[in-house]
């Protein structure tokens, strides 16, 4: 302890004063910088996240003042098999796409890091579906796979095979919601993962090779995790947005048949915009913030260790 | 030369006058400008058709512009109450419809009992009590109807005479047994199945429940759809499901939807709304045009007509609305005997009866008839109460199992009763 006060001690006091000086000035200055981000974070973020919290705890609808209804409203969400049912279809259609998307995503990014002809064309074509709005994207789908006169379903009759059986079965609807929703956002995953792909140093890869290292080796033991700060952000990001996975079940059934499809954003779209209950619009809200939440920290911790372990 | 301070103070004063202008002249336009929240057929019915803009010599003699702001129907409705529970609103007339509404946004609306007071829709006593009511609470009239929409039955002649059928079908089981009969692959490959029902709310399915003497939630919120006579209703529609007259995509049909399947010739027969006949038959979009007749639904099981659903649509006047005044001079112009029967000619189910004894109405409108005497027997889908819109929910839920197969009709509907029960006023 007495080292660093006899260095400070040894120090000019002007040259101390100016050190002290610019600290403080250099922190007023990254709040300053800091302060627009974070009063829009408020403003758009805390601020409502607090209301939602607020009207969960309430029983609301139009035109009638807030009633506290202290936990009544988690009690009847988690009471209602229907809410359980929306969870679970949200599980399965949100693990299928973010995994096959990142395995599809990682296949193609590795595909495209080495000499492939006409690669450019073939980034655009697989980069287009970002670029469709996703109502239309969705429509167009739905179109193409109609029974009996959609494309997919003619093609299939002419070959002689089954109709797809997405407008009756709840597994078929949810399957199809999901390759649309990979099939949409594909792009995504794709372009982070080249983007990191393509900042392997080269050198490292060819050290290794005259070392001996197998293809196999040089991918699981450098490549993956030279990109897997890339691949957690990814992962992490396409987790939160498939959790909010809606217009693709709303689309082509609205969580039917019989509400069998339903995933969580439909379950608190009909709370809000249908019954009009909006706390247990907003307890359903909150649930799918904590379950984001709990799936994004492990990823966030991992993320955090490896970004340390390269700083 | 300006100073780089002198060139952002003229900037900022720019931005500034473009981001206020536009608002200072909406303010001084919104005066003379009514909005109006409701679904499309409300705007073609008040200003397109054989009657003409409706409301053309109201705009000329008040000097007011009508924004008309149009949306699907649940759509509509949401916003409406949107737009009627912020502290200040924007709309001055929203439409509502009776299975949407409930005793709970009777607070957002004028009481228009006291404009009526005021001043008067002239023979307002003529428009049917029995629709009053659907949006009267506690004794309050919160809107004024201004459509009904009732179901006939609506086929194509081609098809009919295709399959030797030479009249519309006079009892339920006929019906049934001919929707069986007119299932069948076209010649150019096209299946047409012989009914075709949106099951997005209960409305259409409700027609075929109620002419087998049964229903869903009777007028005096008792929940009947567990008794027999409703069952062997349900019965009926899973066995048309399962043997495919009904098309396999059925429970995710909306009514857009059964407009296609008309239009496109893939449907030989449907329960929808009357003035469906000019969509049906629209040369623009129909590859049927003036092929597809309407006519009241068949008698029930009892031998009598069958109660053909029937929904009413009113106008309401938003307690934070900005122009009430002018609301209300619209809502009772619109209102008026006369302008009743110009919109029946734009395609509108009128709410005076007398709009069908009109020598033009008769002329121009092939179903006028056959609509007026369903409509003497015709029910709302439900009645209105809080929950109505889950409870239907609920309903059209448990009648996707029975038709799916994972529950026997009975099951299901017994369901749907321990389900709604809890869900109705005490």
């Amino acid at each position: 302890m007495a080292a660093p006060a006899a260095t400070a001690e040894a120090l000019p006091v002007n040259r101390r004063a100016r050190r002290v000086g610019d600290r403080r000035t250099v922190r007023a200055l990254h709040y300053a910088m800091l302060s627009p981000t974070l009063a829009l974070l408020l403003a758009f973020l805390v601020l409502p996240a607090i209301y939602v919290a607020w009207l969960s705890v309430n029983s609301s609808t139009y035109g009638q003042d807030a009633r506290f209804v202290g936990t009544a409203n988690y009690a009847q969400l988690f009471a209602d098999p229907i809410f359980w049912r929306a969870f679970w279809n949200t599980f399965f259609v949100v693990n299928g796409i973010v995994y096959v998307e990142l395995l599809l995503g990682l296949g193609l990014a590795l595909l495209l890091s080495g000499p492939v002809p006409a690669k450019a064309v073939i980034i655009a074509v697989i980069l287009a579906p970002y670029a469709i709005t996703e109502s239309s994207g969705i429509v167009m789908w739905r179109y193409l796979v109609e029974p009996d006169v959609g494309m997919v379903s003619y093609a299939l009759g002419r070959l002689g095979l089954p109709q797809l059986d997405w407008s009756t079965s709840p597994a078929q609807t949810l399957l199809l919601a999901s390759t649309i929703a990979i099939w949409h956002h594909l792009p995504f995953t794709f372009l982070i993962l080249y983007a990191a792909l393509t900042t392997v140093p080269k050198d490292i890869l060819e050290a290794s090779e005259i070392d001996g290292a197998s293809r196999w080796q040089q991918f699981r033991l450098i490549t993956l995790r030279l990109i897997m700060p890339a691949i957690l952000i990814a992962v992490l990001f396409r987790y939160i947005f498939a959790i909010r996975t809606f217009a693709e079940v709303w689309l082509l059934t609205e969580g039917g048949p019989a509400r069998l499809s339903e995933v969580l954003a439909i379950y608190l779209y009909r709370e809000m915009f249908k019954y009009h209950q909006f706390g247990m619009a907003s307890a359903t809200g909150c649930f799918m913030l904590v379950m984001s939440l709990l799936i994004a920290l492990p990823y966030l911790r991992r993320m955090y260790r490896e970004t340390l372990r390269h700083a | 030369m300006k100073s780089r301070r002198d060139v952002l103070k003229a900037l900022s004063g720019a931005v500034a006058a473009a981001i206020a202008g536009p608002f200072a002249a909406g303010r001084a336009w919104a005066a003379d400008r009514l909005t109006i929240i409701g679904h499309a057929v409300h705007k073609a019915a008040a200003t397109t058709g054989a009657g003409g803009d409706v409301t053309a010599a109201w705009r000329t003699k008040q000097g007011a512009d009508i924004e008309w702001l149009t949306f699907g129907v649940e759509a509509a409705n949401e916003r409406a109450f949107k737009e009627a529970s912020l502290a200040e609103g924007s709309a001055d007339i929203v439409f509502i419809l009776d299975r949407y509404t409930g005793p709970q946004f009777a607070g957002l609306f004028e009481d228009l009992r006291t404009w009526q007071a005021k001043d008067p829709i002239p023979e307002f006593a003529e428009i049917p009590a029995g629709m009053v009511a659907a949006h009267t609470f506690g004794g309050k009239i919160t809107a004024i109807p201004f459509r009904h929409a009732t179901h006939g039955l609506h086929y194509n002649t081609e098809f009919f005479a295709e399959r030797g059928v030479t009249a519309p079908p006079k009892t339920v089981e006929e019906t049934l047994a001919l929707a069986e009969k007119l299932t069948f692959k076209r010649a150019d490959g096209v299946q047409v199945y012989g009914l075709v029902m949106n099951f997005d709310d209960p409305a259409t399915p409700i027609d075929w429940i109620r002419g087998f003497g049964g229903d869903f939630i009777t007028s005096d919120y008792k929940v009947v759809i567990d008794q027999p006579a409703a069952v062997r209703g349900v019965t009926a529609l899973v066995d048309l499901y399962k043997k495919g007259v009904l098309p396999k995509n059925s429970m995710n049909l909306k009514t857009e939807d059964v407009t296609t399947f008309m239009q496109q010739g893939r449907a030989a027969m449907t329960n929808n709304p009357f003035n469906r006949y000019l969509n049906y038959n629209d040369p623009k979009a129909s590859k049927y045009p003036g092929k597809i007749a309407v006519v009241a639904l068949p008698t029930a099981v009892d031998g009598k007509p069958m109660p053909a659903k029937t929904s009413v649509w009113a106008m309401a006047i938003p307690r934070n609305g900005r122009n009430k005044e002018k609301a209300w001079s619209l809502v009772k112009y619109l209102s008026q005997p006369e302008n009743t029967i110009a919109e029946t000619l734009n395609g509108n189910g009128p709410v005076r009866p007398s709009a069908y004894e009109d020598a033009k109405v008769k002329a121009l409108i092939p179903y006028a008839a056959a609509e007026k005497q369903a409509l003497a027997s015709a029910r709302l889908v439900v009645p209105g109460f809080a929950n109505s819109a889950k409870s239907m929910d609920i309903f059209i839920e448990e009648l996707g199992n029975a038709m799916l197969g994972t529950k026997d009709p009975q099951t299901a509907m017994n369901d749907v009763k321990k389900r709604v029960q809890p869900l109705l006023p005490t």
